[in-house]
């Protein structure tokens, strides 16, 4: 009983916790515009008139671009401090950070998704060369 | 598409001139939302191929989403999604990467580790609007559509056809219809056309002429006969290169054939009337001879009558009277009327001989053919 109803609790705070956030979400403006995430959910079925839960989705992508783009940012300066020149000039470009094929690939793997990179796509100095050698 | 006006540092690794790669729009709106991501993410700099494939995904993403919503939603028996269904979409989608509470297996829905890290991403992200304003998509076109028969307020033609179908187009749009020819049997008509054009120059011409004449004339005056057969055996060649008329005398046109009765006419009509007036009076009385033949039905040719007229001094009848038809406008659509007009004023102004000579007998011809018209005179 005690159980339960600290459970009941539980869930009535996760429940206006819940219903705080989606108020709340009425305020945050998303960068992904809401035509767009209407347009694609609309393709795929999903139908909803509440535009909080529209809000939900498009924060959550939004989440879940910046996850990716900051793991293909950590693989970017690892792969910088990785290579070691004494060229200034070559620490110096490096310190402009971009977002490559290769940097994208290896972070979206973590996600499940597989981004097959072209070898043939001369997208850096070191294209078709052994895959080993590569990340020197 | 300009790949966000509000970025800095954007490059892109390509030499080669930017391709159109997207095909839609949204697309396009979700690669500058993309970017802006990264650019707050900490990127200076894209490629393009490496954006492209990133909004891809994202746009997946969506979509993935807003399936296994709908689909935990139809699991449920209902048609519409709620919050509940896109928790389990998200925690179907983060299974991967996994969350905290993903092992649970009957924890509450709404305090899903997913929506904890959401809400933990709202509170420390910081709010990056959009940089283009987006309309709503896609655009609908309205069709025009054809008005059914109840709109138009017809009957359909047929009892088996409802009256609130479209109608059906008009009939002139899919009969042929024979092309009419306007024109007629007259033969004539081109002819009589042509000769119009041609008398519409020269009555412009001769307006010119006119006024050059009488300028300076107090008036129509008394002419020598002799003078005006002067005038005219000068002017038979060519009008322009003839002697200019002294002060007082009246070029008089040349015409042979009712120049003479004209002439005449013009001379004893002369007295205090209009110019325009008396060249109109003495056309009827011109014709007055040929109406006169018409009615007594002479079967001489045509150069008898032409003989006749010329020799024959008839009863000149002076009708004054100034009918609507022979003060026609250029605007009348009688050609008789119009040619009547054009005749009398060449008769006492300088003129080329042989057109008139030609309308004269031309007149005369088809006033032989139309005698109704004439008697109306």
């Amino acid at each position: 009983m005690n159980q339960n109803q600290g459970g009941n609790d539980a869930r009535h705070d996760d429940d206006s916790a819940l219903s705080d956030f989606l108020a709340s979400l009425m305020d945050y403006t998303p960068t992904i515009p809401d035509e767009l995430v209407e347009h694609y959910l609309a393709k795929s079925g999903f139908q909803c008139p509440d535009v909080r839960l529209i809000r939900l989705v498009a924060v959550a992508t939004q989440k879940f671009v910046a996850e990716v783009a900051s793991g293909a940012l950590q693989q970017c300066k690892a792969r910088q401090s990785a290579v070691v020149k004494d060229k200034r000039d070559k620490q110096q470009k490096d310190k402009r950070l971009i977002l490559t094929m290769e940097d994208l690939s290896k972070a979206l793997r973590e996600y499940g998704v597989n981004v097959k990179h072209q070898e043939y796509f001369a997208d850096s100095p070191s294209t078709g060369m052994d895959p080993a050698s590569r990340d020197e | 598409m300009s790949d966000g006006g509000g970025e800095s540092g954007r490059e892109f690794d390509r030499t080669t001139k930017r391709k159109s790669s997207d095909r839609d729009f949204p697309q396009a709106i979700a690669k500058i939302a993309v970017a802006q991501i990264c650019e707050s993410a900490g990127f200076q700099g894209f490629q393009q191929s490496a954006l492209e494939t990133l909004s891809e995904v994202v746009v997946r993403y969506i979509r993935e989403l807003g399936k296994t919503a709908h689909t935990y939603a139809n699991s449920a028996c209902r048609t519409e999604c709620n919050i509940f269904d896109i928790i389990q979409g998200l925690e179907d989608l983060a299974s991967l990467q996994g969350f905290s509470g993903a092992s649970d297996s009957d924890h509450c829905l709404a305090g899903s580790g997913t929506v904890r890290e959401i809400v933990q991403y709202v509170s420390e992200a910081e709010e990056i609007p959009l940089a283009h304003s987006v309309p709503h998509f896609p655009v609908s076109r309205d069709r025009k559509q054809t008005p059914s028969f109840l709109q138009i307020g017809e009957e359909p033609p047929g009892d088996h056809i409802p009256a609130w179908l479209p109608a059906f187009p008009d009939p002139q749009t899919y009969v042929h219809s024979p092309v009419l020819n306007e024109r007629g049997a007259d033969p004539c008509a081109g002819n009589i056309e042509q000769a119009r054009q041609h008398k519409k120059a020269e009555w412009s011409l001769l307006n010119l002429q006119q006024q050059l004449a009488c300028n300076g004339l107090e008036g129509p005056s008394m002419i020598d006969p002799g003078d005006a057969a002067k005038a005219r055996r000068a002017a038979e060649t060519n009008p322009f290169l003839s002697a200019p008329l002294h002060f007082g005398e009246k070029g008089v046109s040349p015409v042979f054939l009712p120049a003479k009765l004209s002439n005449e006419a013009v001379v004893e009509n002369q007295a205090g009337e209009n110019h325009a007036v008396a060249n109109h009076v003495s056309v009827l009385e011109t014709f007055a001879p040929a109406i006169e033949l018409m009615k007594s039905r002479s079967c001489e040719s045509e150069e008898g009558r032409k003989r006749v007229l010329s020799n024959q001094r008839p009863a000149v009848q002076f009708k004054i009277e100034i009918g609507k038809k022979s003060t026609g406008t250029a605007l009348d659509l009688s050609f008789q009327n119009k040619d009547v007009e054009k005749i009398t004023s060449w008769f006492g102004k300088d003129n080329e001989k042989d057109d008139k000579k030609r309308r004269a007998e031309k007149i005369l011809k088809e006033s032989m053919k139309n005698p109704q018209e004439l008697a109306q005179l």
